[in-house]
Parts: C-alpha cells; sequence; structure tokens
C-alpha cells in the first residue's frame, strides 16, 4: 500500500514549467532517494507533498485520502518535514526548536506532558545533538543546525519522513550517521524521502531512486538503474568514470 | 560555547508582578503637590457624607484625585504599555524579523491617522468608542498594506519591512497632518489632534481606562492560547506548516490582534514610541523566545515601562512639560545602540 502517492503533478510559474506530470510513491519500510540538478523541481515537489503548496493539476493522497482533506495536526503527525535552510532569526536553543515537533501532538491550549518531553530527548540523543541542545541554534554550526532540524521531525514520531538536502553541511561521520539512523527508521517501518545532491552516500543506502529532469520523473527504479552511465549523462551533464581506488570509496561507523 | 541561559518565567512574571504593584503604589501615592502616600489609606476610608469639617473636606478631595485622576491614567499607563509590548512581540513573530513593532510597520502612525480623522470629523462627541474603532480602521488599512508590499514570498526581510514600514509611515504621517491643518480653523479639534499625536496621558478618565483595559483583554485573550503558534511562526511557513498549522492564516489572525491592540491604546494614548520594539528585545533576554513565557514577560515590562515613564512625567518640573513619547524615546534609544553593539559582536538581534 502506498503512504503517500502523487499522481500526475505539475506546477507553473510564470512562463516556467517547474513540474509537469509527476508521479511519485512513497510506500513503510523504503528510503527513496529524490534526485536532480538544481532547479530541477525537488524542492517544489516536496513543498506539494507536504500541502504546504497546491498543485495546477494533479493530487497528493495520504494513506490514500486526499491530503488537503487531512486535519492539520493530523496530517503532521503522519508526514514530517526536514527544510533545506535554517530557519528562525531567534536566540531559540535547538531543544526548545525540537520541542516544536511535538506540536501536532496536543491542541492549541493544552501545555506539553512528560511524553512529549520524553520524545524530544530521545529524537535529540538519535541525531547525538545532546552536547548542544540547550545553546542558541545561533551560535551553532550550520551542520549542528542541521542535526536540530531532523530531530525536530523525529520529535513528531511521524511515518513519513520528507527531508530536503539533510546531509547538507554535515562531516562525513555524521552525515553517515544520519543516513544510517534513517534506514533504521525505514527498516522500522517509516517511509522516508531524501531530496539530496549527496548521491555517492545516499545511492549505497536507498531502496529506490526518482531521478527529475526538467520537471518531469526521468527514472523511477533501483539505485543500480536509475544512475546508469547513460541517464548520468542526460539528467547531469556528467560522463561517469570508472570506480578508482581513491573515491568513491564505502565508509562505516 | 556555553548553554543559553534561561531564567525560570514563573518566577520572573511573579517578581514583575510585585514589581508593577509597587509602582503602580508609589505612582498612585507620589506627586509634585497634593495627596501623597500617607493619605492613600484615609482617601480610600473615605468620611461620612455629613461630616462637612474641612478636614473631610480635604479627604473627600484626596479621594477624588487618587480614584478620579490618578487611578484612571494609572490603568490606561498599565495596559497600554503592556498592549504595545505584546503587540510588538506578535509582529516581530509574525513577520519573522525582530525588528517589527507597531511603530516601525506603520501600525501605530495608521491607528493615530484614523483616530485623527475620529476627532477632526467630531466622531468622538458621538461615541466614545468611535476613535478606538477608527483607530483600528486605521491600524489594519495600513498594516495589510505593508504586509502585501512587504511580504513577498512570505519572507519580510528587513530591508523590505524597513522600506514598506517607512514609505507607508511617511503617507501616513503626511496625511494626518494634512488632515490637522485642514481642518486648522477648528482650533479645538486640531490642537487635540496634535497633543494626542505627541502622546501622552493627560486628561484620561475612567472611559479611556475601561477602552484601554477592554481592548487588552478581549485581544490578548485571542493571543495567549495562540503561543504555541506564535513560535511556529518563527520558522519558515512550509516548516509552520509541517508542525500542523496554516502559517498564512494564522499570521493574518494574529497580526489583526496585534492591530487590535495597538489601536485600543494609541487611541487613548497618541504615539508612544518604542515600547512595542523594545520592551519584546528585553523581554526575550531575560527568558528566551518561547511565546509561552515571552507574551506575559513582556506585557509586564512594558506595563511597568509606561508607568514608570509616566511617573517621571508627572514628577518632572511643571514648566519641563516632560512628554510621555520623549522619556520611552529616552530610554528606547539607548537600548537599541544596546542592540547594535551585540549585533556588532555577531549576536542575534
Amino acid at each position: 500500500m502506498n503512504a503517500l502517492a502523487a499522481k500526475n503533478l505539475s506546477l507553473q510559474r510564470g512562463k516556467r514549467i517547474v513540474l509537469d506530470g509527476v508521479d511519485l510513491t512513497m510506500r513503510p519500510g523504503e528510503l527513496v532517494l529524490l534526485a536532480g540538478r538544481n532547479g530541477a523541481g525537488k524542492s517544489t515537489l516536496m513543498r506539494l507533498l507536504l500541502g504546504a503548496e497546491r498543485p495546477a493539476k494533479g493530487t497528493v493522497t495520504l494513506h490514500d485520502r486526499p491530503l488537503a482533506e487531512w486535519p492539520a495536526l493530523a496530517r503532521a503527525r503522519e508526514l514530517a518535514f526536514v527544510p533545506q535552510e535554517a530557519e528562525s532569526h531567534f536566540e531559540f536553543t535547538g531543544r526548545e526548536l525540537v520541542t516544536m515537533g511535538r506540536h501536532p501532538h496536543r491542541a492549541r491550549s493544552m501545555s506539553l506532558q512528560p511524553d512529549d518531553f520524553a520524545a524530544v530527548e530521545r529524537a535529540l540523543s538519535a541525531v547525538d545533538a545532546l552536547p548542544f541542545a540547550d545553546r542558541a541554534v545561533t551560535t551553532l554550526s550550520s551542520g549542528e543546525q542541521r542535526r536540530i532540524a531532523v530531530a525536530r521531525a523525529l520529535a513528531t514520531e511521524a511515518q513519513l519522513l520528507l527531508l530536503d538536502e539533510p546531509t547538507s553541511n554535515l562531516d562525513l561521520e555524521h552525515a553517515l550517521q544520519l543516513v544510517v539512523l534513517l534506514k533504521k527508521l525505514a527498516a522500522a517501518g517509516r517511509g522516508v524521502l531524501i531530496a539530496s545532491h549527496d548521491l555517492n552516500l545516499l545511492a549505497r543506502h536507498c531502496d529506490r531512486v526518482v531521478l527529475l529532469h526538467e520537471g518531469r520523473v526521468f527514472a523511477d527504479a533501483s539505485p543500480e538503474q536509475a544512475f546508469s552511465v547513460a541517464n548520468m549523462a542526460t539528467v547531469f551533464g556528467v560522463q561517469s568514470l570508472a570506480p578508482s581506488s581513491y573515491f568513491p570509496r564505502d565508509f562505516s561507523l | 560555547m556555553g548553554q543559553t541561559m534561561r531564567w525560570p518565567s514563573t518566577r520572573i512574571v511573579l517578581v514583575l508582578t510585585a514589581a508593577l504593584f509597587a509602582t503602580a503604589l508609589l505612582y498612585l501615592g507620589l506627586a509634585r503637590e497634593g495627596a501623597g502616600l500617607g493619605d492613600i489609606l484615609s482617601a480610600l476610608r473615605g468620611v461620612d457624607e455629613g461630616d462637612l469639617s474641612p478636614a473631610a473636606d480635604a479627604v473627600r478631595i484626596d479621594r477624588y484625585v487618587f480614584l478620579q485622576i490618578r487611578l484612571p491614567r494609572l490603568v490606561v499607563a498599565a495596559f497600554g504599555g503592556a498592549a504595545l509590548a505584546m503587540a510588538g512581540v506578535v509582529m516581530q513573530a509574525a513577520f519573522r524579523n525582530p525588528l517589527a513593532s507597531p511603530d516601525l510597520v506603520g501600525t501605530a502612525a495608521g491607528a493615530a491617522f484614523g483616530g485623527a480623522l475620529a476627532i477632526v470629523f467630531s466622531l468622538a462627541g458621538i461615541a466614545v468608542i468611535a476613535v478606538p474603532l477608527c483607530s483600528l480602521a486605521g491600524a489594519t488599512l495600513v498594516t495589510a498594506l505593508v504586509f502585501v508590499l512587504a511580504g513577498a514570498h512570505q519572507r519580510f526581510s528587513t530591508s523590505s519591512l524597513l522600506l514598506a514600514g517607512i514609505a507607508l509611515n511617511t503617507l501616513v504621517g503626511a496625511l494626518t497632518a494634512f488632515a490637522v491643518t485642514f481642518t486648522f480653523d477648528n482650533y479645538t479639534a486640531s490642537s487635540r489632534v496634535l497633543f494626542w499625536l505627541m502622546g501622552g496621558l493627560e486628561s484620561r478618565t475612567w472611559d479611556h481606562a475601561w477602552i484601554t483595559m477592554g481592548g487588552f483583554l478581549l485581544f490578548a485573550a485571542g493571543i495567549v492560547p495562540r503561543a504555541r503558534e506564535l513560535d511556529l511562526l518563527t520558522l519558515r511557513d512550509d516548516s509552520a506548516h509541517s508542525l500542523g498549522i496554516d502559517a498564512a492564516k494564522v499570521r493574518r489572525v494574529l497580526l489583526w490582534f496585534a492591530c487590535g491592540l495597538t489601536a485600543t491604546t494609541v487611541a487613548n494614548t497618541g504615539g508612544i514610541a518604542f515600547v512595542g520594539l523594545v520592551v519584546p528585545h528585553l523581554a526575550r533576554l531575560v527568558v528566551g523566545p518561547t511565546h509561552r513565557a515571552l507574551l506575559p514577560t513582556a506585557a509586564l515590562l512594558g506595563a511597568l515601562l509606561l508607568v514608570v515613564s509616566d511617573l517621571l512625567c508627572r514628577l518632572a518640573p511643571a514648566d519641563a512639560n516632560l512628554r510621555l513619547g520623549v522619556v520611552t524615546a529616552l530610554l528606547g534609544a539607548p537600548y537599541f545602540l544596546f542592540l547594535l553593539a551585540r549585533h556588532r559582536r555577531g549576536e542575534a538581534l
């Protein structure tokens, strides 16, 4: 069963066609990589899948129900998001930002409960952010800010995670830690969709790759098939070289 | 770098509440001349109606001074300060910009324009609520215009907010000045508008006090339960959406409440600079940016600031004619220089 399904999504900004008839599915237990050149429409597609923007044509369904029909808080308990950019101009601590991830679990006027704070601790611990959780995010490195953003998505305990460039600005160890964590979450039954340019790292760990090219789905296949020499040449305009002993290299924690 | 310190918000609120009550007592009891602190209890107790002695008359006069002159003025100062500070907190979150405030965004100028029109066209004589209602209309209109002009893709950059705010402030200020000069032959109306535009709490009656207090209670009741939503508004809109709020709709609703707070205050106090800009920053330094703690802290600090400022005005020599807006500006400007120094050290505003 598809947890999240987009059918025939199209969107135009001015005269530019951003997305044109895009189909995409997310299933529980699957780690999917969304790849493509800059401007291919990955972030826009994320926003449409999230319901933050309406498509000109097409539909998005969450558990077979149109996304627009979901009550906002119920939808937020099912579908979490990590944005591409750092977020706040205010001096929230990391823990305060992650605590916002519990908003979908409490009605507007309700106070947060002990199990909310326990979920926040688990999320901070999962991304190894406890050591800097009580510092203002404005004083954190961009990599640390990314981990806080991921922790907030984890704190929602949503079954589906959409992550826009989650490994950007992360050092190799933390990028790998994050991918391993996302893989574990997928193995435990969550659906994970990652938009990323970090192909070398993610191709080894994802179950499926969706290649976007000029607003359309160019390939939706296993990593081996999607990243074929011909596809890499067409979508990214690069020639694939034989792997050397230097890079790409496999890493483990 | 060390952990960010947060004062426990409950304790801060208790301390500020106690400080506000103590200051209110001083406000009632301190004056250049007339009834003092020692006269409060006897004035509140009152005297028998049949007692016609000079001492009883003095108590009656003191009672009138405390209950009909100083107390309504105190109520306007306290609730007005709280309202402007809370409006500033909401605007900074809603515009995702720590420099937003009712002054900068033009809300206060719009409220002043609406109120000035109500005075100039003698609507104030028809109903006491006419000035606040016209102020609310003016505040809402100008804020909506700045919102549309500055909010390309909902980003509200400092530069676009400043440009739109300055443009609208200048335009509305000019229209207000024109409204005053247009009716210059109506000396009473134009002088009343001029006096009021300078900001001040002289001659405030219980009518003004009820409207200021009622406006604060009404609009704050719409804001306080949405404290967590205000936290989410400080994020990008797609993040806020993913956490279960319709950011655009929540922003519009909360900004309108902030307009309400500003309008019901400005209609009764005239223009008072800096409170809505400075107090939210001051409160954030103490309890952090989480709105559940920030809203009550800022409201209490705003009340305290305006009560102390107005007390200074009242105690200043009569010939100095010290205006409330001047005192708040004198207190606010150095604080902003302090913020500028912090910003230059690389810290967030």
